[in-house]
């Protein structure tokens, strides 16, 4: 063993104490960096000669420390677990969303709805079966009638402002994830030439983990990990990217909302054309896309051809004030009788219901033609009134869309308010193994001083020895 | 459980976060005054909601319709009382000019004349109207019932088939108008509608044999030629008379009936009112005591955070 071995041993100790200092420093700056990840410098003790050589002469002490690697410390099971709790809430705040911008649409209950508008038309006609022949009272049937069907139209082109909206954001998310998708593939490769030259990548990897992050809210990504330190990312099956290679993702089909029952909206990879399975903020803009909003679209639809069915019946069934039989009140816009207003037949849509004329004499208000003369019979004008206690009628079919929309829309918000209370655990205990705790660092940095200090004690020690080896021995005498 | 200041951190401000909602929340309804602002707030309530804005709507033009009703009946009981006197009048002449020697023939003249004078007062009360509906004209969009000549310009009641009692094997045959009558009703609860007009047929005769003004024509006429005639006029009057007050009495139990209903149905808005309310509306003061109790939690979960996340290791080092 040499003379100066231990002063070697010791400088080792310094510097690995100084590394040590130094990554509870970087610890420390990073207390509140989203993303990053605690690091910690690798302490290992270095042995003496494995394989002892002839005339070499081994003391069986160390030969002192080594700090050279730094690594992150993270669970990659908690990881995985992140990936996936993120890609369902987004999923879930999104259909959500859906929801509630569908109840604003429909604007119930209230007195600016449907409903309301609705009743209005009845009690309108509850007033000319009490004045059928003044004309007040007709006009009162026409405007509500009118407001009726303007309630319709605004509430069913919400609805498809609403999908149209939500069509052209899915665009901008396909992009956002091709730029994410390409800089995970750069990041993969910089990491790649970094941990094959050996030089540390932990910054590279918390900035690459945190984008892989952002794409499972985004589409439902999962990663896995592959050579040298890159990782794949796979979403719904099939692979996004690839160690420095990255599929693109595109939103295609119908930006139309009518032709929406005939082809899904989905996305697929650019180029090759399959259809990917998304998750995350995607995969409930899809659901909204082609399920949610036609849903409610279609039940509006009904509620609309349910009201033409329902007071045309009612209303051919009577006599006008000139003693002409009562004509249908509604169409789907084209001007033509229609005959078609059996289930399953109709065109009517809540967008194309209209008032098939504005001249108040043409209301039925009365069952019976009396030859040639005016009436003031009042009976057709009652049952139309009479109309809104019918037990399958529109304000019946209405009330069930509204609250089938309550029901849904309370499930959904509580369903999110559960998954953000595991995704926030699934965070926290991520956060517990990966986070910084400045009470640790302060201790981790109190044992570093402590060791640096020991360790320059340590050589002071030797050079107290060497000292009264070197100047001290042999002078006795001089 | 590793915690670290930046997990405590975030969970505080969840907790905070959390804290806010729920205040957000208990200040919405308090400030909107309803406990259900959209459909999932409360979706069974919802339900009950709409459908008692309905019913309540339903039941206010119920009683619109009632008091419409209930004019038009007082305006047929009046006009029906002020005939029945009139025809009182007539047959009180009537019976004076039953006395063949005990008047002169000016006496007859003038007697003619006062009967001619009530006939024409009768024709308009006949023709009395209620918003430019007259009132015993069944569904006519005319304006009058009877003209100046007393001939019916109405719609129903004329052309009566009369009755045949069962005989030989043949049923009984119940009195049908040739013309039906058409009743006028108002609709006074979900249920019940309440004829609220009489034809003038129905109250006064069928025209085609002879009605009330027809009678009293007849009277006037043969007060001063046919004197004898005057006695079988009398019994048909009695007739006439009859028909009038069983009309009244008709007129008078349907205003029952109609005020019946209106007593049903402010009943039924009253408690309808109650019902949306607690359906709809917020229970003040227990959504204010929530407030304060979530104003508390607030409050302590603030200062507790306040309190956690100042200290760290680094203040006890020297």
């Amino acid at each position: 063993m040499s003379t100066f071995s231990g002063l070697n041993t010791a400088t080792t100790a310094l510097w690995a104490q100084q590394r040590g200092l130094d990554v509870t420093g970087q610890n420390i700056a990073n207390v509140n960096t989203a993303g990053y990840t605690r690091q910690r410098a690798e302490l290992q003790s270095v042995g003496g000669n494995v394989v002892p050589a002839v005339y070499a002469v081994s003391s069986q002490v160390g030969q002192g420390v080594d700090a050279d690697k730094v690594i992150r410390i993270r669970d990659a099971f908690l990881e995985g677990r992140a990936q996936i709790e993120s890609a369902s809430t987004a999923r879930m705040t999104a259909q959500d969303a859906t929801l509630t911008q569908i109840e604003q649409a429909f604007r119930e209950p209230g007195e600016t709805g449907i409903a309301a508008k609705l009743t209005a038309v009845f009690t309108a006609w509850g007033d000319v079966a009490n004045h059928p022949t003044e004309n007040g009272a007709r006009t009162a049937v026409l405007q509500k009638t009118a407001t009726l069907v303007a309630e319709l139209h605004t509430t069913s082109g919400n609805l498809e402002k609403q999908w149209v909206q939500t069509r052209d954001s899915l665009g901008a998310l396909a992009q956002d994830v091709n730029a994410k998708a390409q800089s995970i593939a750069d990041l993969n490769t910089a990491i790649k030439r970094a941990t094959q030259s050996g030089l540390p990548v932990n910054e590279l990897s918390d900035k690459r983990d945190g984008l892989v992050l952002e794409l499972s809210a985004a589409i439902g990504v999962t990663s896995s990990p592959g050579d040298d330190g890159q990782v794949n990312v796979s979403v719904g099956g099939a692979t996004l990217v690839a160690g420095g290679n990255a599929l693109r993702l595109e939103a295609v089909d119908t930006q139309d909302p009518d032709t929406q029952q005939v082809t899904a909206t989905r996305f697929v990879t650019d180029p090759g054309g399959t259809t990917v399975a998304v998750d995350g903020t995607a995969g409930g803009k899809l659901s909204a896309l082609n399920d949610t909003i036609p849903k409610y679209r279609e039940r509006l639809d009904e509620v609309a051809r349910s009201i033409a069915a329902e007071f045309n019946n009612a209303h051919m069934a009577g006599v006008d004030k000139n003693g002409v039989a009562g004509e249908p009140l509604f169409d789907d816009g084209s001007g033509d009788v229609p005959v078609d207003t059996a289930p399953g037949t109709s065109r009517i849509t809540a967008a194309n219901l209209t008032l098939r004329f504005d001249d108040t004499d043409k209301f039925a208000a009365a069952a019976l033609a009396t030859e040639g003369t005016a009436t003031s019979d009042n009976r057709n004008a009652a049952a139309l009134a009479q109309l809104q206690n019918a037990s399958d009628g529109a304000a019946v079919g209405y009330r069930s869309l509204i609250v089938k929309l309550g029901v849904d829309a309370s499930v959904a918000t509580s369903n999110l308010k559960t998954q953000t209370v595991v995704a926030a655990q699934v965070d926290a205990s991520r956060d517990s193994v990966s986070g910084v705790n400045l009470d640790e660092e302060m201790t981790n940095m109190l044992q570093f001083q402590h060791a640096y200090s020991a360790a320059a004690r340590m050589i002071t020690a030797i050079d107290e020895t060497l000292d009264v080896l070197i100047n001290r021995t042999g002078r006795v005498g001089l | 459980m590793r915690i670290t200041q930046r997990s405590m951190t975030l969970t505080s401000l969840q907790g905070l976060n959390r804290n806010q909602e729920a205040i957000a929340k208990l200040q919405e309804q308090l400030t909107s005054g309803k406990s259900i602002n959209k459909p999932s707030d409360d979706p069974t309530g919802t339900n009950a909601a709409m459908q008692t804005r309905l019913e309540l709507s339903t039941a206010t033009q119920h009683a619109r319709n009632i008091s419409d009703g209930i004019g038009f009946l007082d305006s047929t009981d009046s006009a029906l009382q002020s005939m029945l006197n009139q025809t009182r009048v007539v047959r009180d002449r009537t019976v004076a000019a039953l006395n063949i020697g005990a008047m002169s023939d000016a006496a007859r003249a003038a007697t003619a004349t006062e009967i001619s004078g009530i006939r024409d007062s009768l024709i308009g009360l006949a023709n009395t109207t209620v918003q430019g509906q007259p009132i015993f004209g069944g569904i006519t969009s005319g304006s009058v019932a009877y003209d100046t000549d007393g001939r019916y310009q109405g719609y129903g009641g004329t052309g009566v088939v009369p009755a045949t009692p069962a005989a030989g094997g043949q049923p009984a045959v119940a009195e049908v108008p040739a013309v039906p009558v058409v009743p006028v009703t108002r609709q006074v609860s979900d249920a019940d509608a309440v004829r609220v007009d009489i034809t003038g047929p129905e109250a006064f005769g069928d025209p085609s044999v002879g009605d009330l003004f027809a009678l009293v024509a007849d009277i006037a006429a043969d007060t001063v030629s046919d004197p004898a005639a005057l006695s079988g006029h009398l019994v048909k009057l009695d007739e006439a008379m009859d028909r009038l007050s069983n009309a009244l009495a008709d007129i008078g139990s349907r205003t029952n009936r109609i005020e019946t209903a209106q007593q049903v149905n402010s009943d039924l808005q009253l408690s309808l009112t109650s019902r949306s309310a607690a359906v709809e509306n917020v229970d003040l003061p227990k959504t204010i005591m929530m407030l304060q109790m979530q104003q508390v939690g607030y409050e302590a979960a603030l200062g507790a955070t306040a309190k956690v996340l100042q200290p760290t290791l680094l203040d006890f080092l020297r």
